[in-house]
Order: C-alpha cells, then sequence, then structure tokens
C-alpha cells in the first residue's frame, strides 16, 4: 500500500493542481515568489511567441489603424502584438538566476502515448465521414484502448461495443445528431 | 423596501421554474456530472461545462441548460474534496488545499468526519453564497446601468489583470495568454466597423473562430493529450468509511471555520477574476492564522478542511454575480457558462434580469435545490462515489475524446470542424507542456470583444484621451483598484529581490 501511494505521488506530481500542493507543503512556492526559473523550452516558447507578435504586428498594420479620436480595426490588435513582443522578450531574455539544467521535451519517451492518441484521432477524423458513426467510433475505441492503454482485447472489445452503443444511443438518437451513416446508411 | 419585495417575488417565480419537472431533472443530472467530475482526477467542471456546449441548444430552453452547467460548477466543489481526503489527491484544483490536512485526517481514521465536514461546510457555505447571490445581484445589476464604455473597460482589464495576478501560475505566462487570447478573439469581423481581420485569406475565418470548438480543442483534446504522457493509475482505498457525522467537538471545532470560508468565498468569487480556487487558498491561510492550535495543521486539522471546501463553495455561488449582473465572467469554467447563454442568444450583462428574469430567478432557485441534492448524494451517498474512481482514467479518456468528437461535429454537421478542434487540441497540449495555462486565454477570448467595443467607444466619446478612464468615478475607482494591484505585486517583487 505504502509503495503503492509513492508511485502515485511520482505520475501525478506533474498533474497541475497537485505541483501547486507540493509546492506549498516544501514551504518555497516558487510561483508564488515570482521567481519562475527560466528553462530552454521558455526561450523557444519566447522566440515563437515573438514571431506570433511581429506577424500579428505587421497584419494590423495592414488594417486601418485609426487614430486616437477615431480608433480603427487595427488599433487594438497592433497595440496587442505590441505587448505580446515585449512579454516574449522577457521570457526570451535570460535573468539574473543561471539556466537551470534543461528537461528534455519529452522525458523518457513520454511522446509515445500522446502520439499515438493524435493519429488514432487522426485516423477517426478521417473516417468518420466516409465509413460512418458507428464503425469507425468501435475502431476508435478498439485502437485506444488496445494500442495505448494495453488492456486485454476480449474486455477491449466489449466496452468498445458497449460505449459506442451508449453514445450512439445519447447523440444520434436521444439529442437527434444528424450522425454519419456512411457505409452502413441505407 | 419594494425592491426587496421584489426580489422575493422573484425567487418565488424562480422556484416555480426550477421545480418544474424537466428542470428539477437537469439540476439533478448537473449536480450529478458535477460531483463525478469533482471526484475524477483529470476533468475539471471548465472541461466538462465546454463538453456541453454544443448540446446547450439540444437540451432545451436557455434556463434549463444552464441550471444543468451551474449544477456542474458548484457539484465539481463537493466532489473535489472527497479524493482530497481519502487518496490525497485532489479531483478538482480547487480542493488542493483540502489534501493537506484532510488527507492527515483520514490516515488517522477520520476519514468520516473529514467527508462530513466538507460536505456541510459546503452545503452551509453553498447556501449562503447563493442568498448573497439573491440579495447582492439585482442591485449590482441596477448600479451596473450607470456603467458606459470607460466602465466597461476598466472593469474587464481588472477581471483580465486580476485573473493573471491570482491565477497562481507564472504571472508572465498569465499575461501572455491573456495577450494571445485576446489576439484571437479578435479573428474575424471588426465589431464596430466590419473590416476583416486576420483571416490571411481563409473564408472560414471571417465568422471569427468558433469559442466551443476553441475550448473543447484546448480544454477537451488538449488536456487528454497531456495526461497521456503519464499512465494514471487509480488506486482504490480499502478503507472503511464510518461515523460520516462530526462529533459534537468537531462540530464546535469547526463551526467557525465554515462560517470565515464562507464569507472569505463568497467576497473573493464575487471579485473580477476571483474564484474558487483562490479562495480555498485564502481561507486555508487565515485558518491557520486564527487557530488556537496552528502546530495543528498538517497533521490533520479539521479547520483546515472545513474552511476551505467552504470557501469554494461560496465562491463558485458568488462567482456568478459578476456574470449575470455585469456579463463579465471571472474564471474559465464561468466563461464557459457566458459562452452558453451567448449560444442561446442570451446577452449576459446588467439588463438580463430584467430582460430574462425567468433565466436569473430559475437558476438562483435551482441553486438552492441542488445544494440540498448535492448535500444528499455526497454524505450518505459518498460510498457510491468512492467506486467510480474504479473506472480507470484509461477507459475514460478515449470516451472524452469521442464526446468532443461528436459534440463539436453535432453543431454544423461537419468534420471540418473535427480537424479545427484538433488543431487546438494540440495547440492546447503544447502549451501545458511550456506552462501555458490555457484557462486566462479563454477568458480573454471571451471578453475579447467587450474590451475592444468598450475601448474604442470610450476613445470616441473623450475624442481621443485616454484620461477618460480616469476621470469618471467608478472607472476611476476600478482603475485605481488595477494600479494598486500592480503596485503591491511590483512592490513585493522588489522586496523578494535583494536575498
Amino acid at each position: 500500500m505504502l509503495a503503492g501511494q509513492e508511485d502515485f505521488r511520482l505520475t501525478l506530481i506533474q498533474w497541475r493542481g497537485y505541483v501547486f500542493l507540493d509546492r506549498i507543503r516544501q514551504g518555497q512556492n516558487r510561483y508564488r515568489k515570482g521567481q519562475e526559473h527560466i528553462e530552454k523550452w521558455d526561450r523557444v516558447t519566447g522566440y515563437i511567441l515573438l514571431f506570433i507578435g511581429v506577424t500579428a504586428a505587421w497584419s494590423s498594420t495592414q488594417l486601418s489603424m485609426g487614430k486616437f479620436k477615431h480608433p480603427g480595426p487595427g488599433f487594438l490588435p497592433f497595440g496587442l502584438s505590441v505587448i505580446l513582443i515585449f512579454l516574449s522578450f522577457l521570457l526570451i531574455l535570460p535573468r539574473k538566476e543561471r539556466d537551470t539544467p534543461s528537461a528534455p521535451f519529452w522525458p523518457r519517451q513520454t511522446w509515445m502515448r500522446p502520439f499515438l492518441g493524435l493519429a488514432i484521432f487522426i485516423l477517426y477524423a478521417i473516417l468518420l465521414g466516409r465509413v460512418g458513426f458507428l464503425i469507425t467510433t468501435f475502431i476508435f475505441l478498439l485502437l485506444w484502448l488496445g494500442g495505448i492503454e494495453r488492456i486485454r482485447w476480449g474486455t477491449v472489445a466489449s466496452i468498445s461495443a458497449l460505449v459506442t452503443a451508449a453514445l450512439y444511443l445519447i447523440f444520434g438518437f436521444f439529442l437527434e445528431v444528424p450522425l454519419p451513416g456512411g457505409i452502413l446508411s441505407w | 423596501m419594494g425592491e426587496i419585495l421584489g426580489m422575493f417575488q422573484g425567487l418565488a417565480s424562480g422556484f416555480g421554474i426550477a421545480f418544474n419537472l424537466t428542470n428539477l431533472t437537469f439540476a439533478l443530472i448537473g449536480a450529478v456530472l458535477g460531483t463525478a467530475v469533482g471526484i475524477l482526477p483529470g476533468l475539471g467542471p471548465a472541461a466538462t461545462i465546454s463538453l456541453l456546449l454544443p448540446l446547450s441548444f439540444k437540451i432545451g430552453s436557455p434556463v434549463t441548460s444552464i441550471i444543468m452547467m451551474a449544477g456542474i460548477f458548484y457539484g465539481a466543489m463537493y466532489g473535489g474534496s472527497t479524493t482530497s481526503i481519502l487518496v490525497n489527491i485532489p479531483g478538482e484544483a480547487a480542493s488542493v488545499v483540502t489534501c493537506i490536512d484532510g488527507y492527515q485526517m483520514a490516515l488517522k481514521g477520520r476519514a468520516g468526519p473529514a467527508l462530513g465536514i466538507a460536505a456541510i461546510g459546503s452545503f452551509v457555505a453553498g447556501t449562503i453564497g447563493v442568498l448573497g447571490l439573491t440579495f447582492v445581484a439585482p442591485p449590482l445589476a441596477e448600479f451596473a446601468l450607470k456603467f458606459g464604455p470607460p466602465e466597461y473597460f476598466s472593469l474587464t482589464l481588472l477581471g483580465l489583470l486580476m485573473a493573471t495576478l491570482l491565477g497562481g501560475a507564472s504571472i508572465l505566462k498569465g499575461l501572455i495568454m491573456v495577450v494571445l487570447g485576446l489576439l484571437l478573439g479578435s479573428v474575424g469581423l471588426d465589431p464596430i466597423s466590419g473590416a476583416i481581420r486576420f483571416t490571411w485569406g481563409f473564408y472560414m475565418l471571417q465568422e471569427g473562430i468558433d469559442f466551443v470548438t476553441l475550448a473543447m480543442g484546448m480544454f477537451g483534446i488538449g488536456e487528454i493529450l497531456y495526461n497521456l504522457e503519464k499512465e494514471l493509475k487509480t488506486e482504490l482505498v480499502t478503507q472503511r468509511i464510518s461515523h460520516l457525522w462530526p462529533t459534537l467537538k468537531d462540530w464546535a471545532d469547526s463551526k467557525w471555520a465554515v462560517i470565515r470560508g464562507s464569507f472569505i468565498g463568497f467576497f473573493i468569487g464575487i471579485l473580477p477574476g476571483g474564484g474558487a480556487v483562490i479562495s480555498s487558498l485564502v481561507s486555508y491561510a487565515v485558518e491557520r492564522k486564527v487557530a488556537k492550535h496552528p502546530e495543528e495543521f498538517g497533521k490533520g486539522a479539521i479547520q483546515g478542511v472545513a474552511g476551505p471546501e467552504s470557501a469554494n463553495n461560496s465562491a463558485a455561488s458568488a462567482s456568478f454575480i459578476p456574470l449575470l449582473t455585469l456579463g463579465i465572467p471571472g474564471n474559465a469554467a464561468i466563461a464557459m457558462i457566458f459562452a452558453a447563454l451567448l449560444i442561446q442568444g442570451v446577452q449576459p450583462g446588467p439588463f438580463l434580469i430584467t430582460e430574462h428574469p425567468d433565466i436569473f430567478w430559475g437558476v438562483v432557485a435551482s441553486m438552492y435545490i441542488g445544494n440540498v441534492m448535492l448535500l444528499i448524494l455526497n454524505l450518505p451517498l459518498v460510498g457510491m462515489w468512492v467506486q467510480l474512481l474504479r473506472v480507470p482514467y484509461a477507459i475514460l479518456a478515449p470516451i472524452i475524446v469521442l464526446f468532443c468528437c461528436v459534440g463539436v461535429y453535432s453543431i454544423r454537421n461537419t468534420v471540418f470542424d473535427i480537424w479545427v478542434m484538433g488543431v487546438f487540441g494540440v495547440i492546447g497540449y503544447l502549451f501545458r507542456k511550456v506552462g501555458l495555462e490555457p484557462g486566462p486565454m479563454i477568458l480573454s477570448f471571451v471578453l475579447g470583444p467587450i474590451l475592444e467595443r468598450s475601448l474604442r467607444q470610450a476613445l470616441l466619446i473623450s475624442a481621443g484621451s485616454p484620461l477618460i478612464f480616469f476621470q469618471r468615478p467608478i472607472s476611476g475607482v476600478l482603475m485605481g483598484f488595477l494600479i494598486l494591484f500592480i503596485l503591491i505585486k511590483v512592490f513585493m517583487g522588489l522586496r523578494k529581490k535583494p536575498q
């Protein structure tokens, strides 16, 4: 039981609320003190935001800015873009604190599961209109539960069938959403 | 005197609406769903309400759907404490501090009283919050009728700033998200001149970015992808929960904590940018300050459960006040309800109470009923909810994704929207990876049009002088608060530096 709880802490330590709790407990609530440490990824984020800011600023200048007396459609977007550019510099420019050694963006193959999830999502979007709701949803659940979560196939098949039926009942029947029939439509 | 009589009449008619069988059913569905998402970690009330946005039309009248969504929001505050106490995992962000003493109580075999006081405190505070809503909202709405564009601009700005300053995570990143949300909100037709902005030739973007698609992508898909990185394992507590009813000593220890929590929650919830999360943190800090035995905190002090759990509930009720009287949502979950009202063609704002008394009073009355339902759901039936933890997140995740897909599909019956939602989902996932919280962005996306319209109209009135925001009394006071908050933050930042 105790070992299990330890496991819990480790797996959930990244979870939003939990990070916060952990810091309260340690009595060194970094966020509250406003000393966010800059990681490498913050800087990368800063560059991307800078790019967005510059693009938006340029795009706003193509609109009529108007004057202070009569602000036009480009007025606020331009102001916002300038603020965004300023804020992104705050992310990019190094601060007093030395950079902490930055963790890899996806430590230890953690990219695998989100990417698989995304791939199955994309497949769902492609097939939904063509093959229809019932079959696509069933396949989606099969792939997700069997492929990502690695639950036993027998369990997977029954859960998938059950959930597909339930969703069809809720959306197709009660809420009368015209779900794509696909190859099953006649 | 006549006004108070009017409120009672309104409330009476509201109960008439809320006791309608359909509305009662949906209040119950909201309470059940709210408790469920409160208990399940990894799915918050904002995300859940966003999942239901596309359905709000199909559910029925505006009153019914808002009654349900409100139920989810305050119901989650009840459910969140259960997992905090039993397994030391906050089911919901506003119950984070409950873990500290709640879990310690559970370890000492006092899980029952902890759960009991959390539910009772929630009920007392929730009811106090709704009472406040009943009697504060109508006069506030009347007062808000005096608001012109400069006042709205100052108020919106103050709300956005407070949401980032109080939001917990990095202020810089919060501000970035606010600005990004405002920029995203300006895509499409300009509300005043009708000029087309930032569409880059995409015809589909002319109507602007659809809020529902954005919210479901950012909160639904983004959250799931992010959680997929970690294999969330839920472990079931085998401990038997007994003696839910707190002892007389527990009562004596916690009654003032409940009362204090209720008032702290109410006043923080009413603030623009305030909300349940902050109020629970403040309440915990206050309880520790005023406690006779502060050394017990962190070791299972019942006040540390009673205070925050009460505070988050009355804050949840109170945060409906700025929404229903000013039309300014204070946090992401309320922003979803704001969007739901707009989808139904109801403009939230100072005219809501007079133009749609049925919605206002119906929802308020349903909140009294909902709190009673939740007390029953969470006190005698708490054992049933713990079983919910048996449903592994692994199975829940794909169902949520499917819900998002079908939901977004149902708005316009086009697969295209699923793709758009997917793109926002990936963006939301990457945002979370680099520590950018989507909450402030959703809020500012919703407030963007209000902010822009009021800014431009105000500048038209003043012939270009930004002094108008400071010269008009109400707006001046709001701006004063804004500057005060910034100064406090800067001052606190400076004081920390020399160390």
